[in-house]
């Protein structure tokens, strides 16, 4: 009978720690939203270049839509509910706040790549940091290095 | 006199060899940038790559064919100056023609790819990519493996 009771306990606690750790399929959900992400970084980081002066502003409107187009990747990407990688466990237990963070986000980028297409670099780079509430957001959703 | 023409020699070389391998500041900058086009490219194939292997959602392959398309078209100008650096080979700037050559030709045929993908979704695109992603033959030529 306690070898039996020790068996349950075994399995229950498997069943218990089994959500902690990523299976293969879940390995698949945080790489694809790590995908997103890693470009949305990527090319935040090209358009701060831009902004500092570092590198010319030639791409400056391809860096503004192809950041507005990855924005609105992002949210459906974190819809699984799966821990892992630098995701917090608070993006699904806040879903509402963080999904229209996300929302926004794509929205106000969206926006400055459509000022981008009717008004010029020049007008869409003044207002891009409005658009980029990345450190907001990580603050509260990101775990830094935690791969 | 022998000491000073050794000195002369000394500053010479390190002219000569050592300095055009060291990246200066505003080197580096060019490097960071040509490499933050390079990881949106690797990122999206990545993310494309998995969709196609159904290990992620379709609902997103045509935004990412998309993004691939935009990123490709602006990676020849980030190459355009001639700043050894991260993973980049020489013959990037030694064979500019074959390599603009190559980058042109991504740019063409993911703009086809990012067309195909918004008119016919997943199982209008999948036949094509293959043939159009030569991301490999260009890597095997002109990038240089975990070098940084």
């Amino acid at each position: 009978m306690i070898q039996v009771l020790k068996i349950l306990c075994a399995v229950a606690l498997f069943f218990t720690l089994a959500p902690v750790s990523a299976r293969a399929d879940d390995r698949d959900v945080i790489e694809y939203r790590q995908h997103i992400m890693n470009t949305l970084n990527a090319q935040a980081a090209a358009l701060g270049m831009i902004l500092s002066g570092a590198i010319p502003d030639d791409n400056a409107i391809a860096h503004l839509q192809a950041l507005a187009l990855t924005a609105k990747t992002a949210l459906k990407a974190f819809e699984p509910k799966v821990q892992g990688g630098e995701a917090k466990p608070d993006v699904w237990t806040n879903w509402p706040d963080f999904a229209k963070r996300m929302n926004d986000f794509a929205q106000k980028s969206a926006e400055i790549g459509k000022l981008a297409n009717e008004k010029g670099k020049d007008a869409a780079m003044a207002n891009v940091l409005d658009a980029l509430p990345c450190k907001s957001c990580h603050d509260i959703y990101r775990s830094e290095k935690k791969n | 006199m022998i000491r000073a023409l050794r000195i002369l020699a000394s500053l010479a070389l390190v002219f000569a060899v050592f300095l055009p391998m060291t990246a200066s500041a505003d080197d580096q900058d060019t490097i960071d940038y040509r490499q933050d086009i390079m990881k949106s490219m690797g990122e999206q194939a990545a993310a494309i790559g998995q969709i196609l292997q159904q290990k992620a959602p379709p609902d997103n392959f045509a935004v990412h064919m998309q993004i691939l398309a935009i990123s490709a078209a602006m990676a020849k100008k980030a190459f355009q100056p001639k700043i050894l650096g991260g993973e980049a080979k020489a013959d990037v700037w030694e064979k500019w023609p074959d390599f603009a050559k190559r980058l042109d030709e991504l740019t063409a045929a993911t703009a086809d790819l990012a067309k195909t993908a918004a008119a016919g979704g997943v199982a209008a695109t999948a036949p094509k990519i293959q043939a159009a992603l030569t991301c490999k033959s260009c890597h095997d030529l002109y990038q240089e493996q975990k070098k940084q």
